[in-house]
């Protein structure tokens, strides 16, 4: 990056599966972002607004609610990752000195925004599914689960396992969707109703509604407006689409390639001039317990084969050697879409500085986030403490 | 026989002994690839549209208990099960595929069939494709 870049100021409205207007949940998150960080919007220099459902222009207009200063807005759309994609929008704004102050806003309402559909083509009568409409998403992370399992003899319990740990994490957190009134259990997890073998109801992430802001700034910003908390900085940002590799899935791309993991991590590490062993705590795109277990070998936390065993010691729950979403994953915290990347970023920020509370991982000085787009693209930040 | 139009065009074809997916072959950096390709993306050289194997081995399962995509009904049976099948030309397939999560087995030998998706008031039947278990005896055969 040309000029170092901080995270400012972060804000969110609860991840639900209520009914909350967007426009609400979007002014909430600005707003709380916006006082996280002491400006007033005037003070952004340009803002990205990410969402996957909506209409068009949806965040221009959500926008006016806390501004209109002509600041240039841009709507980012990656899939899943398209929060962290808006973030990356702003880090590299601010780095190229395009603005010295950024805002990324994600935000969507799964339950009411249907995937848009193209009308039949000419001489069909009939409005039918395309090939690439076939089949759910949760089928493909299942397949990836049973071929573990087939692989590595990974077993149903440890599946659990990292899905119970998620819903404890999320008992905490004010934000998240899913906050058990009791201590989550494997046989719990595992007892839910099957969706797509071997993932139970209660392994697969809470889907709903949402909004998440971050405010990212130059140094000189970023010293002024720290009020003794300590400055969080960006020290890797980046994404990858796919490379060709054996055994490559073109129909139904929704997993992605184990690789895209690998060498968007290899590439943020060197970025950072760090390594697995330096991290604090990690988020990744744990829509399933097979992702999460995965990603621990792919970003290097552990050697291949060796997840399952991080999970038996309780290596990635808060208090562990690295914790893994430690504000409630995918799996408990939600996902929304637009949102969940730059929900991410929210924990990440409040757990550098240290005030996460009852979810505050010890002495965090690094947090990677990790978000897959639709298989097809792989988006990696690294924040620092100092 | 009646009137089969595949989903989209360009993934498969109905030939005299059946139904074929369609690949491109490129022969620069001989790689096959599913579904088709403009240009090889390795390479960035011309590709042939090939027609694919109809048999391959199943290398990965799951068995859904929802419905289907754009229906709010299970299929009779409690759901339906997806495969990734692994062709001879090194393509890797995701699919429907027919058969309970007791009789799937990684490693096994499957067949393509044409899927009925949808059927139009004049009786033409859009058909996606599905791999079923190559022991299952072929449609119109004498078990």
């Amino acid at each position: 990056m040309n000029r170092e870049v901080y995270v400012i100021g972060v804000g969110m409205h609860p991840f639900t599966k209520g009914y909350v207007p967007l426009r609400d949940m979007y002014f909430t998150a600005g707003v709380d972002a916006l006082e996280d960080a002491g400006l007033k919007f005037r003070d952004i220099g340009c803002l990205y607004n990410g969402y996957i459902g909506g209409g068009m222009m949806e965040g221009v207009g959500y926008a006016k609610d806390l501004g209109m200063t002509g600041l240039p807005v841009v709507h980012v759309e990656n899939a899943s990752a398209t929060g962290s994609s808006a973030f990356r929008e702003a880090v590299w704004a601010v780095s190229g000195g395009a603005a010295d102050v950024a805002m990324a806003m994600g935000f969507d309402d799964m339950a009411r925004s249907g995937m848009p559909r193209r009308k039949p083509p000419p001489g069909r009568n009939k409005a039918v599914p395309g090939f690439e409409s076939i089949l759910l998403p949760a089928g493909f992370f299942a397949m990836w689960a049973v071929r573990r399992m087939h692989e590595a003899g990974t077993t149903v319990e440890t599946f659990a396992a990292i899905a119970a740990k998620n819903w404890n994490h999320a008992r905490h957190n004010p934000m998240a969707q899913r906050r058990a009134d009791h201590e989550i259990t494997v046989e719990e997890v595992l007892a839910a109703p099957m969706v797509a073998y071997p993932h139970t109801a209660m392994m697969a992430c809470a889907s709903g509604a949402g909004a998440a802001c971050a405010i990212v700034a130059t140094r000189e910003w970023a010293e002024r407006l720290a009020g003794g908390r300590p400055l969080v900085k960006v020290v890797a940002s980046q994404l990858q689409s796919e490379v060709y590799s054996e055994g490559h899935v073109f129909l139904g791309a929704v997993v992605g390639p184990a690789s895209s993991t690998e060498r968007t991590a290899q590439l943020a590490y060197e970025e950072a001039g760090l390594g697995p062993e330096d991290l604090s705590l990690v988020h990744v795109h744990d829509a399933f317990p097979i992702e999460e277990l995965m990603y621990y070998e792919l970003l290097g936390i552990c050697a291949p084969g060796e997840g399952d065993r991080l999970v038996h010691d309780g290596d990635t729950a808060i208090g562990g050697r690295i914790p893994f979403s430690t504000d409630g994953g995918l799996t408990a915290r939600g996902h929304p879409g637009g949102p969940t990347g730059l929900a991410q970023v929210w924990d990440a920020t409040r757990q550098l500085r240290g005030e996460q509370g009852p979810f505050q991982v010890h002495d965090a000085r690094n947090a990677l986030v990790h978000m897959m787009g639709a298989g097809s693209v792989c988006v990696i930040h690294i924040l620092q403490r100092g | 026989m009646p009137n089969r139009v595949p989903l989209e065009d360009g993934y498969l074809v109905f030939s005299e002994d059946g139904i074929r997916l369609l690949g491109s072959y490129s022969p620069v950096a001989d790689v096959t690839f599913f579904p088709t390709r403009k240009r090889c993306p390795i390479t960035e050289e011309s590709v042939q549209t090939v027609e694919l194997s109809r048999e391959g081995t199943l290398h990965a399962w799951s068995f859904i208990h929802m419905p289907r995509m754009g229906s709010m009904d299970i299929d009779p049976g409690g759901g339906y099960a997806v495969g990734q099948i692994d062709l001879p030309e090194g393509v890797r397939v995701q699919t429907r595929i027919d058969g309970r999560p007791e009789d799937l087995e990684i490693g096994m030998p499957m067949r393509l069939e044409a899927d009925v998706v949808a059927t139009d008031e004049d009786g033409t039947e859009y058909c996606g494709f599905k791999f079923v278990p190559k022991s299952r005896p072929s449609p119109g055969s004498t078990p």
